[in-house]
């Protein structure tokens, strides 16, 4: 499953699909928690995010002392059949505005990843990172922001009555057993399948780190979340993500996800 | 007065036994040692600024208390094998999972940074990525040499020989300490059960080394205090033979030592490794009074009656006691003078044990001894040393230059011994070399990066820290802490901005050799720190190193244990070097961590241990002086009394045995024990003498009487700490024999040199003087 595109585009929730969703809020099927389970994961997994976007972020990094950072950034993506491309460019602070990533993905095969250092005027390569890994330094992972590669857990819907009764319980588990975080308890929105709150578990079985999202918006067609927060309990660190500017179908074409246009973009 | 309170404690004797007997049981559940504490905070005060700035360090970086365990492979081949990098990986994840384990770090944690080749389009590119993940696509022979080709693994992850590697455990403090033990025997049994036979596991570090002491002193109460009791029990029996005095004189230092521990708990202190030197101390004064309690009311007994025995012994000795004990608790109060808190809780528990101790025997032992009914004939210790301390007293009155030259060629020779003295607290040697705390040493200090740990932490406003400035002066203090001695590694985040610079190829041409270097351009700082912190490694070796807004960062220095007062004085250089090369900069230094925080301690140990016993010195004679209403006879007192502390501190430096720690508590132990004996002395010769007796006769009597309660005492202790000198812990056993040979060393100043400094000085010690003294007095009443 893709990484860096998923993590910009799952995280906002589409609305096209939620009429299909809305209807078949009412047909969680009968059977085992853990076959409610897959139905409720691949509802969720399967939203439409649309065909491009591209996003503002502020994001706000907390370390254990409560001291905050700020850095800005924009992510362009593109769904595509050969792999989905995304180009993430980081404004705040002046030290790294300029520095750019841009990531190709290859279905079955490993992504490219190329970073653009202002301060070196040059392109460099640089290799690539798991799904449980920092997303950019930050508390999110990749696979926080991204969603979880749907063949990689099992699921068990835990209970449907969250929310009083407006959200699903769900329980993932990772099949590989060296995991970093194997165990998670999402709690899933029913109308719109959008994450609300996870608490993700570490190798311990304890609780490692807690997900919210805090604000959930309609932008233009899709749902969107366009604030939420990633607690590491064990690090006592906390990075809060904004959306500051939405757009979705802006049409943007390949030609935006070059690496020319890594370097082009600061220029 | 003595008469009056002699007479009070005649009348209340039971009700007062009764008191003292229910407090004795009351007290036996929290006298039961179970948990010791030698924790941080056991010995520092939360004020101490030494303490505060690791207390800062902390709050950012985390403990620098460590668990390290050392795997060594028989080979090379073995350790780089398969087996050898999944045994590492196995153990690592294992203890991850452990409670309280913060991160682990080992060749299965450890980051690595490498280029990536250039291709058509880009000029090549970065990895930083986890040394073990490459073992799905490399040999593991492959990844072994890439970690011993890495400068900042080799030598502190794997050795330089590629045959040991170490797993390094840190902790949540905030929490460890109150789950050690379990926490460690847990790391203890995955060690064991992973590792197999071929490899050796080694464990050490801060950690290990404070539990080691932890179950040193619990081991020391369980197993050596049932030999000093059993010894006790028949040197008293040898001496007294008598079943009922000894179970008589066991059953009230039981009480004494029931009392004080419980009141100690009572008090809120904490055990440790300073306070098991508790029941030593109070056994030793409490048969010491009670030795002479028995000697009196034994000879009394056989010229009167119980009560009259009673009232004699209460009303001669309660002056003398008093006297002695008072001036041992003032002297172990002294030790409130020091900043340590576990000394200061020593100090208060020892001088509330001391006095309390005097207070039942001075009750209790008489009272028991009413309700024996055996004839009281002569005791061995009185047939046997009646005489030959009379022949002593004899021989020191009449001989008193012999004596003193005798005396003053053993002060020349133990002078010359204080001369080789030092000051040492290596708690490593402090265990045999076969203790696995000294053969784990012996690996990590000489293959790996060593056990000790320092840290240097650097301060300033938010990005200080990534100005090119100061990465530079950071580069060079850490060059300059290498080349000192012991130091065997120094890391810090400018290894990191180096090592991403040359491998961006920052410092160079296309093609051209890669340096690694401090950028001067800031901005290129910032994105190298930034391109590093992006992946998981290296963010999180980026916490580990600076605060994420660049105002602190850590020098981290490992280096070989040894001698706290080394590690103090290299301390003390790396301090001054980094304050001189940081002067005028945005960033300040203070040298911190769990190596500055032990060698502190041990060297405020040490300081303060001398001061006090300077302090105790003067407090105890001044109390010498007010007890004899006498500044000649509190002046007489010194000599016999420095004498001893002289000959064991230049015996130990003549048997190469260190002042530290352990062997300090002797000055204090020893003045405790020895005023004592000069106590009983001079007030036996004073009764004597004003009751008309000369100066030789009243010493023979004293001698005989006083002197032979002295070897009574000395030769039961003697013997029963000798048990101690079994102890595998080397201060226990230095503690027991230097002890002994403190309490013989008294017994002879007082049966030889103060005999002999009396008659050598008549017009000041003499009977003469005495009753000059005493007719004046009547003179000044008269008129």
């Amino acid at each position: 499953m893709s990484r860096l595109l998923i993590v910009f585009l799952t995280l906002f929730l589409k609305a096209e699909p939620g009429i299909a969703i809305q209807q078949e809020v009412g047909t969680l099927p009968a059977g085992s928690p853990q076959a409610q389970g897959e139905w409720v994961a691949r509802h969720s997994d399967q939203r439409d995010t649309g065909r491009d976007g591209r996003v503002t972020f502020k994001m706000k990094l907390f370390d254990r002392q409560d001291r905050a950072r700020e850095r800005a950034l924009t992510v362009l993506s593109k769904k595509a059949p050969s792999g989905d491309k995304s180009l993430t460019r980081f404004t705040y602070p002046a030290d790294i505005a300029g520095t750019a990533f841009l990531v190709w993905e290859h279905p079955g095969a490993d992504a490219e990843r190329f970073l653009y250092l202002p301060s070196l005027a040059r392109v460099r390569r640089i290799a690539g990172s798991e799904a449980q890994e920092s997303f950019v330094g930050s508390d999110f992972t990749y696979e926080d922001i991204g969603g979880r590669a749907f063949d990689d857990y099992t699921y068990t819907l835990v209970n449907d009555t969250a929310d009083n009764g407006a959200s699903y319980t769900l329980e993932s588990r990772a099949r590989n057993a060296g995991a970093r975080f194997p165990r998670v308890i999402s709690t899933i929105r029913k109308d719109t399948f959008v994450v609300t709150h996870a608490d993700i578990y570490g190798k311990r079985g304890d609780i490692q780190k807690v997900f919210d999202a805090t604000r959930v918006e309609r932008v233009g067609k899709y749902w969107t979340v366009t604030s939420m927060r990633m607690q590491d309990v064990g690090q006592k660190t906390r990075t809060e993500l904004t959306v500051e500017k939405a757009e979705y179908d802006v049409g943007l074409t390949d030609d935006a996800f070059t690496r020319r246009e890594l370097e082009k973009v600061i220029k | 007065m003595s008469q009056a309170i002699a007479a009070f404690i005649w009348r209340w004797r039971r009700v007062l036994t009764t008191i003292i007997v229910i407090g004795a049981v009351a007290f036996v559940p929290s006298a039961n040692i179970t948990k010791i504490d030698n924790d941080l905070t056991a010995w520092f005060s939360v004020k101490d600024p030494i303490y505060k700035d690791y207390a800062r360090f902390r709050d950012e970086f985390g403990g620098t208390r460590t668990l390290i365990i050392a795997i060594e492979a028989p080979t090379r081949d073995r350790l780089l094998s398969a087996d050898g990098l999944q045994l590492v990986e196995a153990l690592t994840a294992d203890i991850e999972k452990v409670n309280t384990v913060q991160r682990v770090s080992s060749l299965a944690t450890a980051t690595v940074i490498d280029a990536l080749p250039a291709t058509p389009g880009d000029d090549g590119g970065l990895d930083v990525r986890r040394l073990f993940k490459d073992l799905g696509r490399k040999t593991p022979a492959e990844v072994g040499a890439r970690a011993l080709g890495d400068e900042l693994l080799r030598g502190d992850l794997i050795s330089e020989d590629g045959t040991t590697a170490a797993i390094i455990v840190f902790f949540d403090e905030a929490k460890i300490d109150t789950v050690r033990p379990q926490v460690l025997a847990e790391i203890e049994g995955i060690v064991s059960r992973r590792t197999p036979t071929e490899f050796k596991a080694h464990l050490n570090g801060s950690l290990e080394i404070t539990e080691a002491y932890n179950r040193v002193t619990l081991d020391n109460q369980r197993v050596f205090t049932p030999p000093i009791f059993l010894v006790t029990m028949l040197a008293i029996y040898l001496l007294f033979r008598s079943w009922k005095k000894t179970l008589l004189t066991l059953v009230a230092v039981l009480i004494s030592v029931l009392w004080s521990l419980g009141l100690y708990s009572l008090l809120g202190f904490s055990y440790n490794v300073l306070s098991s030197m508790l029941v030593p101390l109070i056994v030793v004064l409490a048969i010491a009074d009670d030795v002479h309690i028995l000697q009196h009311f034994d000879h009394e007994r056989r010229h009167g009656s119980k009560e009259a025995a009673f009232r004699s012994t209460v009303a001669n000795l309660f002056a003398p006691l008093l006297g002695a004990s008072g001036t041992t608790a003032l002297g172990m109060l002294s030790l409130c003078t020091t900043n340590i808190v576990a000394v200061q809780q020593f100090g208060i528990g020892s001088a509330i044990g001391i006095m309390v101790d005097f207070a039942l025997s001075i009750v209790l032992v008489p009272t028991m001894l009413g309700w024996l009914d055996e004839v009281t004939a002569e005791a061995p210790q009185e047939t046997w040393f009646s005489a030959p301390m009379r022949w002593i007293g004899r021989f020191s009155s009449r001989n008193p230059w012999r004596v003193m030259a005798v005396a003053t060629v053993i002060t020349a020779i133990a002078g010359f011994g204080l001369t080789k003295l030092h000051v040492d607290t290596n708690h490593i040697n402090f265990f045999a070399k076969s203790h696995p705390l000294s053969t784990s040493a012996a690996v990590i200090d000489t293959k790996l990066a060593g056990i000790y740990n320092f840290q240097v932490l650097l301060e300033g406003p938010p990005d200080a820290i990534k100005q090119p400035d100061t990465l530079k002066r950071m580069d060079q203090l850490s060059r300059e802490l290498e080349r000192l001695p012991y130091v065997r590694k120094v890391s810090s985040v400018v290894d990191y901005v180096k090592r991403v610079d040359r491998e961006l190829g920052v410092g160079g041409a296309a093609g051209a050799a890669r340096v690694a270097q401090v950028s001067d351009d800031p901005s290129v700082i910032a994105q190298e720190l930034f391109v590093f912190g992006l992946a998981d490694e290296g963010r999180v070796e980026l916490e580990r190193v600076t605060a994420s807004d660049f105002s602190k960062a850590q020098i981290s220095v490992k280096l070989a244990s040894m001698s706290s007062d080394l590690v103090f004085e290299q301390i003390r250089v790396a301090e001054r070097r980094a304050n001189e090369i940081f002067a005028g900069s945005l960033v300040t230094p203070t040298v911190t961590g769990s190596g500055r925080l032990f060698s502190t301690l041990d060297h405020y140990l040490v300081v303060s241990q001398i001061s006090s016993f300077a302090t105790a010195f003067v407090t105890v004679f001044a109390v010498i002086f007010i007890i004899f209403r006498s500044w000649r006879f509190g002046l007489l007192a010194i000599i016999p009394n420095l004498f001893p502390v002289l000959a064991v501190f230049g015996v130990m430096g003549w048997a190469n045995i260190s002042l530290n720690v352990a062997t300090i508590m002797l000055a204090s132990v020893a003045l405790g024990v020895v005023d004592d004996d000069t106590i009983h002395f001079i007030s036996r010769f004073r009764r004597d003498t004003a009751g008309g007796m000369n100066s030789q006769d009243a010493i023979e009597e004293a001698t005989a009487s006083e002197g032979r309660a002295s070897l009574t005492t000395a030769l039961i202790n003697s013997t029963a700490f000798a048990v101690l000198a079994f102890s595998e812990y080397k201060p226990t056993a230095w503690f027991g024999a230097l002890l002994g040979l403190t309490m013989a060393v008294a017994f002879l100043a007082e049966i030889f040199i103060l005999p002999a400094t009396i008659m050598l000085l008549p017009g000041l010690f003499g009977a003469d003087a005495v009753h000059a003294k005493r007719r004046a007095r009547v003179k000044v009443g008269s008129a």
